[in-house]
């Protein structure tokens, strides 16, 4: 029997700035269909395991020692908010190591956290990037109508993957 | 006159809206350098109303990156609304909380983010000017900066039990007292990260003997320096009184935090959201200062932990004892302030009261207003609340560390375009070293959200009559 991988699903933004963080909402709606709600007052960073092979992981941003976790999936979905410069309303795209320079100081993309898993620990998951329309990015706790819908059929388009 | 705008925007790296407008005249040179910080929170109106226990769990919400001086900063301004004095212990906790922030900081930005400009090169190709780049230089030295960083990090989520928001730190106190088992987990970790420190430091040193020409031409100035210290000018970055220094190092100032408003004052220019605070007496631009772990080191006459100091010593050594005004010291300076972090975290955990459990004064005698000052990570953290009766927030005023340097920023971004900018024609390392003058103070703009697309970097080049002639753009 072949061996189950391990799998992990990264979301990322700040769930006080709106459609920001549209990844929390996703993988709050994941974790909800495991049976394992998530409360929005407990938002904590770190590693949730819905399963012995599926595990969620969130914060407001990615990490360096994210990719330590990395290095232990053959899997990762990382999920974020992306604005009005990408066409698609939900864009899937494979995602290779590549450092890239941020426009911010203390900012990885999930490429560069690829990366530094392959370089530091010779290993990384196969990996996608879901990003979703933000479309207001105000301080809010809620998502605006038309993220709030497209943060829904996301979570269907990842549990189609995870099953 | 100027024939030429070059526009750079964002500036790679740094948090927040920001762009760079470069000027070029009729010869092809620099006639000004702008930075633009296009910053808006609105935060100090929509605290309006909320009650003032509530402040240390919202203000953090400005910042993604530095969260903890934000939440630290507030519960201080809290004590102060509240006229409430923590008792020791929870104010041990809460510099502890603070060295966990100042180590995962400084960390970071140094071996991730500033490092590989200058351990790589301003000119090497930046495929490889990155901490990948830096990884294959020196795969041992990166693993062990992650590890500091996570280190850091570590304190954070130990002594508040949260690794982002922490709500550890209430107006009185602390919530959660510290464990000897965790006490005992922080401290396996300290030699290790504290010879890491040291490594970085001997790296720097080593780095800025080679580069010494590069370094006295780099965005060098003279300003005034600020900082929080000791009752004997020692460095101190959660407590004491705010010692303002002049560019010779006399002293201008030292006064209680809480009478700020007496000696700063905030200048407005038209091109910029972002303020411009500046010493009262000798008025803008005389009177502005730098923050940070530059303005901290020239405002301080000494370091408390043994180590640090040792390194202080020599920094300060350099140029004859005179405060550095060199804005690529600013590196060096944050390795130390790295260190004496690192030591501090061992001296709060040494000491008997750290495990106590008395933890939170109640008594309370509510005052209508209160200052809580913070050295955060990029310089000196101003909260100041005014409140009702009723401990409703009526009105607040805060100094972020990035506004402090705002006009140094400014004038660092100008001075390097006009040094190392020759002719219309920039190069990719040309560009990066007037993106390293921003880098090297930190900055910590409107930082909250960061979505895919929000900032591709983009260059504009436009001629005398404000046609769009070249754009550059470099996608995040």
């Amino acid at each position: 029997m072949r061996k189950k991988e391990k799998i992990i699903i990264l979301g990322f933004g700040n769930p006080d700035r709106g459609d920001d963080g549209v990844a929390w909402h996703v993988l709050a709606g994941i974790a909800k269909r495991f049976g394992q709600p998530l409360a929005y007052e407990g938002i904590e960073s770190g590693l949730v395991n819905l399963s012995k092979d599926i595990h969620l992981w969130f914060n407001l941003q990615l990490i360096p020692e994210v990719a330590e976790e990395l290095a232990a999936y053959q899997q990762a979905i990382f999920i974020d908010a992306h604005t009005a410069e990408i066409k698609e309303e939900i864009k899937i795209s494979p995602i290779e190591p590549e450092f890239q320079n941020s426009p911010f100081t203390h900012h990885l993309t999930a490429a560069s956290c690829l990366s530094l898993s392959k370089t530091l620990y010779g290993k990384y998951p196969k990996s996608i990037l879901v990003s979703i329309r933000g479309y207001d990015f105000s301080f809010s706790h809620d998502l605006s109508q038309k993220t709030k819908g497209l943060a829904e059929k996301a979570i269907e388009m990842i549990m189609k993957r995870l099953n | 006159m100027a024939t030429q705008k070059i526009t750079i925007e964002p500036v790679t790296r740094i948090e927040g809206h920001a762009k760079i407008t470069i000027n070029l005249n009729e010869a092809g040179r620099v006639d000004h350098a702008y930075l633009h910080i296009n910053e808006f929170r609105g935060f100090e109106k929509f605290c309006e109303g909320r009650m003032v226990f509530e402040m240390p769990y919202i203000t953090p919400r400005i910042c993604g990156i530095c969260p903890v001086s934000h939440h630290l900063a507030s519960a201080k301004a809290g004590d102060a609304v509240l006229g409430v004095t923590p008792p020791r212990p929870a104010s041990l906790l809460r510099e502890l909380l603070h060295m966990g922030q100042i180590v995962q900081s400084h960390g970071m930005h140094f071996f991730e983010l500033g490092g590989p400009d200058l351990l790589l090169g301003f000119d090497a190709d930046p495929a490889i000017r990155n901490v990948v780049g830096l990884i294959q230089a020196n795969p041992e030295l990166t693993l062990k900066a992650v590890t500091l960083r996570k280190w850091g990090q570590e304190i954070i989520h130990i002594v508040s039990g949260r690794r982002i928001h922490p709500t550890f730190a209430v107006p009185g106190g602390v919530n959660k007292a510290l464990c000897k088992e965790d006490r005992d987990l922080i401290l396996s970790g300290l030699d290790t990260n504290i010879q890491t420190i040291k490594t970085g430091i001997d790296i720097f040193r080593s780095w800025a003997v080679t580069n010494k020409a590069d370094i006295d031409k780099f965005a060098v100035f003279p300003t005034g320096y600020m900082g929080l210290v000791t009752p004997d000018n020692g460095l101190e970055l959660y407590n004491g009184n705010i010692r303002m220094v002049d560019s010779s190092g006399k002293q201008l100032e030292c006064f209680p935090a809480k009478d700020y408003l007496t000696y700063i004052s905030e200048h407005v220019e038209n091109w910029s959201y972002l303020k411009f605070p500046y010493y009262k007496k000798m008025g803008y631009p005389a009177g502005v200062y730098r923050v940070g772990p530059l303005g901290r080191l020239n405002t301080a006459e000494k370091i408390d932990t043994p180590l640090a100091d040792e390194e202080y010593k020599r920094y300060r050594s350099m140029y004859g004892g005179k405060p550095i005004e060199n804005t690529l010291h600013y590196h060096y300076a944050r390795l130390i302030e790295t260190l004496f972090a690192a030591e501090r975290v061992h001296m709060l955990l040494d000491d008997p009261d750290i495990l106590s459990t008395d933890i939170l004064n109640t008594h309370q005698n509510p005052q209508p207003e209160g200052v809580g000052v913070i050295e955060a990570p990029r310089g000196t953290l101003i909260h100041h609340y005014w409140a009702n009766e009723n401990g409703q927030i009526t009105k607040l005023n805060l100094i972020v560390s990035t506004g402090h340097n705002n006009w140094a920023m400014c004038n660092a971004v100008d001075s390097v375009a006009k040094t190392y900018i020759t002719g219309p024609e920039i190069t990719e390392g040309q560009l990066n070293r007037v993106e390293a003058a921003v880098r090297a103070h930190d900055p910590c703009l409107s930082c909250s959200t960061h979505a895919i697309g929000q900032m591709p970097m983009v260059v504009d080049v436009m001629d005398a009559k404000g046609n769009l002639i070249k754009e550059i753009r470099r996608n995040a």
